[in-house]
């Protein structure tokens, strides 16, 4: 396959699967429970716009330079662009190849989430951490192929092309038509709790603590957000559980039943009090973070779900800010 | 000085005294863009997204939703700046504290407060 690769078949390379899809690679040869899935390489963003020879009129659109009130108009021109064409025959055969090979064993009504994975989004310089965007809730091949092209089109989108902006008034010239993106087309995970579990307290620096975000529902609530989540500190050490906040949590990020994407609905007055978390979860997810801390060397930012009381994790990529 | 709001203390303890903007939109990050330079932000479930481009050049963030493992507060720790997550305002009309000067402070552990300081 020149394009597709099962995540569980994939050698981590960011520069061909970016650094999200790079990271869920080594964490499944690690043994680590993952969504099942496959990356569509940067490759193929490549191939889609130069097959459909759009190259030309891209290289146009930035070939002056632009300025803030510019980015609204340049992001809808590139949208139209992208929108109005299709992805390559090849391409297409391959992901509707990949996808049956993968998804096989999948009961019927499962969805799949779209998710970006750029080449650009590990470099420190240049984070560009929650920029790129995940479609979710994808119910079939058609699809799963429009949320790719919104996932290459948010490459251009009005906030991307402002952070670039940003990042020349730092004399950091990194132009739009030089980004790549590869794009990860996973199961989609309906959990009953989700969150943000950091192996370190990252309010305090506390090595010697974990740190756990968690609401009900799908945790693009917390990390986008939307709610305000429980917060439980642990000993990291020996499991303990030395403070817990709850949090007002009073909407639920769900997969909306009746159509795509996702809705947020009011959260039981009995849930909202009560916190998301058991002891037994805890403990499990303190020993997720103690094996995959050691497993990357370095305190870990790890977004988790879990559904029918399997945790999966979503992602995990170094703490960045803590102080030595 | 009047308190007006308190939350979570995410990131950085530093005190920051600056200008209040209420971002809701990007419209409202394209007109603040050449002129974000230590300004205080204040975003209800407008996220990193939003703020992004602007992020490095503010002062501080202050969200009424969220904790610290949103992204806004896990970039925000980024770049050292004071983040107040799932701040409760002691007003309902946010809109209403633009263009004002506010100081943010901090106590020893995790609580960050928001002042009116004109």
């Amino acid at each position: 396959m020149e394009y597709t690769v099962n995540l569980k078949e994939a050698k981590e390379d960011i520069q061909l699967f970016g650094g999200k899809a790079s990271n869920l690679i080594k964490l499944i040869k690690y043994g680590i429970k993952v969504p099942p899935g496959f990356v569509l390489n940067t490759k193929s963003f490549k191939a889609f716009v130069e097959d459909n020879q759009i190259q030309s009129e891209i290289k146009g659109i930035f070939s002056k330079e632009y300025y803030p009130k510019d980015v609204i108009d340049i992001s809808s021109k590139i949208k139209k662009l992208f929108f109005g064409i299709n992805l390559p025959e090849r391409i297409i055969n391959e992901i509707i190849r990949t996808h049956s090979q993968v998804f096989a064993n999948l009961e019927r009504k499962c969805t799949y989430v779209v998710r970006s994975s750029a080449n650009y989004e590990d470099l420190r310089e240049f984070s560009f951490a929650g920029q790129a965007q995940s479609f979710l809730n994808n119910h079939n091949i058609d699809d799963i192929i429009l949320s790719i092209k919104k996932c290459w089109a948010s490459l251009f989108s009005p906030q991307a092309l402002l952070y670039l902006l940003q990042l020349k008034k730092r004399e950091i010239n990194i132009s739009p038509k030089d980004l790549k993106m590869a794009v990860i087309v996973q199961k989609m995970i309906n959990p009953q709790v989700s969150g943000v579990l950091f192996t370190a307290n990252v309010i305090n620096n506390n090595k010697n603590q974990m740190m756990i975000n968690s609401s009900w529902g799908l945790g693009e609530a917390i990390t986008g957000n939307l709610v305000i989540p429980d917060l439980i500190i642990l000993n990291k050490i020996k499991f303990d559980i030395v403070k817990t906040v709850i949090g007002k949590k009073e909407k639920l990020l769900i997969a909306d039943p009746n159509g795509k994407s996702t809705i947020l609905i009011e959260t039981e007055k009995t849930l909202q009090e009560q916190c998301s978390l058991n002891r037994t979860q805890l403990k499990q997810l303190h020993n997720l973070g103690i094996n995959l801390e050691i497993f990357f060397d370095y305190p870990q930012d790890i977004e988790w779900a879990i559904e029918n009381n399997t945790i999966y994790t979503l992602q995990s990529r170094p703490i960045t800010t803590l102080a030595n | 000085m009047e308190k007006i709001g308190e939350g979570l203390s995410c990131s950085s303890k530093l005190e920051v005294t600056g200008e209040l903007v209420y971002i809701t939109t990007i419209e409202d990050v394209i007109d603040l863009f050449d002129k974000a330079t230590s300004k205080i932000c204040l975003v209800d479930d407008a996220g990193i997204t939003t703020l992004g481009p602007i992020l490095s050049d503010l002062a501080a963030t202050i969200c009424t939703t969220g904790g610290p493992g949103s992204h806004l507060a896990i970039i925000s720790r980024e770049f050292g700046l004071p983040c107040i997550m799932g701040a409760k305002m002691h007003t309902n009309d946010l809109s209403s504290l633009n263009n004002r000067k506010v100081k943010i402070t901090h106590d020893g552990e995790d609580k960050g407060f928001l002042y009116l300081v004109d």
